[in-house]
């Protein structure tokens, strides 16, 4: 018998998209039954207290959590994100219900070694319930008690050989997508990027001294789907200077129909033939396509590697060689002056495992300087830089003016010229001047 | 319950502890076959909504058959996911950045049946417990935030609109009939902790209401300069009130300039905001992450508010489902749901989804705000 | 100029003290202001240690992070984790 009545949330667990509710109400059960006859370090029915204090919110519309300032485990800044329950009597074992962010791998490959081990902690000392993942990458532990954070923390750095995530004013875990693991469009390994800065930042991660959080996002191509530049602080998105590689039979197969076009990706709706004027070079957003005499013909020089021909052609278009990243600066949500894509600041660098990735390395710690220097509390770096100009950014991070790095040039007249840009200076004589013009 | 020890010594912190050692290396968890190949794929194909196939410059092929989860999963279901990787998959196993998971093998025949397999599993309430799909030119999992479910400054649910709305949507899940991929997203306050600003469709649960303010115990819980710290535009100022002949240390807010995030309630429990009328959700389209055919792009609000309706949110899900099909049976192939809107116009995108347009629509916050207004004779009838 | 510890250190207790009626908590930059010429990361050093030595801890909003005496403040007794 559940401990609380949810008719409401009851009403979540027909439908065919997996219900949470019946997770919860699963994982109640197999606590109760508690078939391994284990000790259960926090209340065994903290499901059960879950899913009521959830019914209140859903029967009354407002949240019942209460932030806590806890920040996790000791010499930590982050990591833990505290929460406590404003109806603990009836609630009791979701009165002190904390969050727990633990390191993923990159790209979220796992063997069930790891995560059996770590369910296995949970089971013991948390709810029991979890998120796999949270919205910048973590494994997310679901509640536990303040005397469980340091056991947990203890069990997972001697027994699993893995770290907490980060929270607040620090370096945020980075995620990469799956990269080369997996993928024909990696244009560096975004994987080994990501997990040797995570380790070469650990500091800046475990304690904060930035003026707000920082993101790192590593994706391998233009297509983006770790968000880098559109969620990250610093995104580096994989890219590549020589020409796309063109193969004209298979470019051939797919206009004869052999092979369906954009991998399948359209193969629940009839589109009719695969056209490719229409459906690859008129999409072209630099024009640089066209297709004559049954050949596609790149004017590779025009291409801006938007991808779509890629994407479309999968098997008969490559990605070019001499790869590396573009390197975007300041995305983030709105709060609070609006929304911010990434800014370019380095149209192309070499990624560099041989030398340890110095290179970029030296580049994150310049801006880092510039931004713990200039950035008031609580801004984004995105937003010392529209507050001081994209120059000043790039002055810091030392790179030099591109055409690059705007869209359009700037729209007024207000250059803020400094003295020794222009010929002879500033200072001058009023005496000499009053030589010339009288008063 | 007795107290059962890690090792940790509470009176010696710093004792053998093991510390900034970071997440474990990814090289350790990849299949032999992904190990193998690393760097090296040639191409991919999607066979059947939710599998895919890798082939490898040596010739080497994979299948990943992907499926849903919840995100917000117990650990019972985490087990059974790992049952059916050391079953199928060597134990291993991969999470998208979309809360979806996939089981790699290396034979499309088990590929085909892993999925069949999947599709059959059910919880006990009838719902799906690995529904396959989320590829392609369709509807993917959902990303969002933490919601009644364990936020203390939420306008709305976000594991319950994300249920409500993809059982609305599932279909376009398990299949792919859109022009482009649609990615819905989730928030359940303005500071998108899930970063849903991007998103073809994001839900975003809002407030509409300042903060109350608790004045008999304000100073006892809180501390008033970090309350006034927290606010993002300058609204809160330190006061004090007479309560009964006691006079109290406390704050004023000026209400107009409230702009409903809650960052003062995170710095003092004594500001609650959430509100029953207050608070709901406005829905905004036509972001973009990617930089195929066109540019990244940010969402625009195109229904400033919709009531809370708990436990299936119907009038969310309807103008939701609306917007899909309106996109779904109008926009050219390859065009994401904001190149249609902006190709079409988007007094055309209001009429045709039958939305009512409203001042709350026109930006007038700062600057960014003058940028999103029409300066051209060209608009449409 | 490197920073001597045990004087840096009494240089930010003095700072609490001095501010101990208004508030508790501080962001990293009011410690850096504390020493304008030294690097942000001599002064985390500092800051590190008294963490280590459970003198000063980490207060998180969950977005932001603070630095306030141990146990100090008056929200840690209203969760019942003093």
């Amino acid at each position: 018998m559940a401990k609380h009545k949810t008719p409401l949330l009851d009403q979540l667990e027909s439908g065919p998209w997996p219900s949470f509710v019946s997770d919860i109400k699963q994982e109640a059960a197999s606590r109760a039954k508690n078939e391994k006859g284990l000790d259960y370090q926090i209340a065994v029915d903290c499901p059960d207290d879950l899913l009521g204090v959830l019914e209140l919110s859903y029967s009354d519309g407002e949240t019942h959590w209460k932030h806590g300032g806890i920040v996790g485990i000791f010499g930590y800044g982050g990591g833990v994100i505290g929460r406590y329950c404003d109806q603990p009597e009836m609630f009791p074992g979701v009165a002190h219900f904390h969050t727990m962010r633990v390191a993923q791998p990159m790209g979220m490959w796992y063997n069930t070694g790891f995560l059996r081990n770590l369910m296995d902690i949970w089971d013991l000392r948390g709810s029991g319930l979890t998120n796999m993942h949270g919205a910048t990458g973590d494994i997310i532990l679901l509640g536990t008690s303040t005397p469980q954070l340091e056991e947990i923390y203890w069990e997972m750095t001697h027994g699993m050989d893995v770290d907490l995530g980060g929270s607040g004013s620090n370096l945020r875990t980075p995620a990469s997508c799956m990269g080369m693991s997996r993928c024909e469009y990696a244009c560096y390994d975004t994987q080994e990027l990501c997990y040797n800065l995570t380790m070469e930042y650990q500091d800046e991660l475990h304690r904060p001294a930035f003026p707000y959080k920082f993101k790192f996002k590593f994706d391998g191509c233009p297509n983006g789907c770790v968000a880098a530049i559109a969620r990250s602080d610093l995104g580096f998105l994989g890219t590549f200077k020589g020409p796309i590689k063109i193969d004209q039979e298979v470019v051939a197969a797919y206009v004869g129909g052999e092979i369906a076009p954009n991998a399948g990706a359209h193969s629940g709706r009839d589109w009719g033939k695969f056209d490719i004027q229409s459906e690859v070079v008129d999409n072209c957003p630099s024009k640089c396509l066209s297709y004559e005499d049954g050949k596609l013909i790149m004017d590779h020089k025009e291409c801006v590697r938007c991808m779509h021909c890629i994407n479309t052609m999968p098997q008969a278009l490559k990605i070019g060689d001499e790869r590396g990243v573009s390197i975007f600066c300041g995305a983030k949500a709105p709060i609070l002056d609006g929304p911010q894509m990434g800014s370019l600041l380095i149209p192309f660098m070499e990624v560099n495992k041989d030398d340890d990735y110095q290179s970029i390395k030296d580049l994150i710690e310049n801006i880092w300087d510039w931004w713990m220097e200039e950035g008031k509390n609580r801004e984004r770096i995105g937003e010392t830089m529209k507050r001081l100009g994209f120059a000043a950014l790039a002055n810091a991070a030392g790179v030099e003016a591109d055409p690059r790095h705007v869209q359009e040039p700037r729209h007024n007249p207000y250059i803020f010229w400094k003295a020794e840009e222009v010929e002879g200076g500033w200072e001058r004589d009023i005496a000499d001047f009053r030589k010339r013009h009288q008063r | 319950m007795a107290f059962i020890s890690s090792g940790y010594n509470p009176d010696k912190p710093m004792e053998n502890r093991i510390s900034d050692i970071g997440p474990r290396h990814f090289s350790e968890y990849l299949p032999p076959v992904i190990k193998k190949n690393f760097g090296k794929w040639d191409y991919h194909e999607i066979l059947e909504p939710g599998v895919l196939c890798h082939t490898a410059e040596s010739g080497d092929k994979v299948y990943t058959v992907r499926c849903a989860t919840a995100r917000l999963m117990s650990i019972t279901h985490l087990r059974e996911i790992c049952d059916i990787a050391d079953k199928y998959c060597g134990g291993h196993l991969r999470f998208t950045t979309r809360n979806n998971v996939e089981f790699i093998v290396d034979d499309k025949q088990v590929a085909l049946d892993l999925k069949t397999f999947l599709n059959d599993q059910k919880f006990e309430g009838g719902s799906f417990k690995f529904p396959v799909g989320g590829t392609g030119a369709g509807v993917t999992n959902i990303v969002h935030t933490q919601g009644w479910v364990h936020c203390h400054t939420p306008a709305t649910d976000a594991s319950g609109t994300v249920k409500a709305t993809m059982d609305v949507v599932f279909d376009d899940f398990t299949d792919m009939k859109l022009p482009a991929p649609v990615r819905i997203s989730m928030a359940c306050c303005l500071n998108m902790c899930g970063a849903v600003h991007c998103s073809d469709i994001a839900i975003l649960g809002i407030h509409r209401k300042p903060p109350l303010i608790d004045h008999e115990y304000l100073d006892n819980l809180c501390e008033i300069p970090l309350a006034i710290a927290a606010c993002p535009t300058g609204a809160i100022r330190p006061s004090k009130i007479e309560l009964d002949g006691e006079t109290y240390k406390t704050v004023a807010i000026k209400e107009e300039r409230c702009m409903f995030c809650g960052n003062c309630y995170t710095m003092c429990p004594s500001l609650p905001l959430a509100d029953t009328e207050g608070d709901g959700i406005a829905l905004m389209v036509g972001g973009k992450i990617s930089n195929r055919i066109t540019k990244p792009a940010f969402s625009k609000v195109v229904v400033p508010f919709i009531p809370n309706e708990p436990p299936r949110w119907p009038t969310m899900t309807k103008v939701l489902k609306k917007i899909l099909d309106t996109y779904a049976e109008d926009a050219n192939k390859y065009e994401r749901l904001g190149d249609w809107a902006n190709r079409i116009g988007w007094e055309r995108f209001f009429e045709k989804c039958e939305l009512e347009f409203s001042s709350h629509l026109i930006d007038d916050f700062r600057d960014p705000a003058y940028y999103t207004w029409r300066q051209t004779t060209q608009f449409k009838w | 100029m490197a920073l001597e510890p045990e004087a840096a250190k009494k240089v930010i207790l003095d700072f609490f003290e001095a501010k101990s009626k208004s508030k508790s908590k501080f962001y990293f930059n009011d410690f850096t202001k504390l020493f304008p010429e030294e690097k942000a990361r001599a002064v985390k050093k500092i800051l590190t240690m008294l963490i280590q030595e459970g003198t000063l801890e980490f207060w998180s909003s969950g977005s932001t992070t603070m630095y306030g005496l141990s146990g100090a403040g008056k929200q840690a007794a209203s969760e019942g984790e003093d």
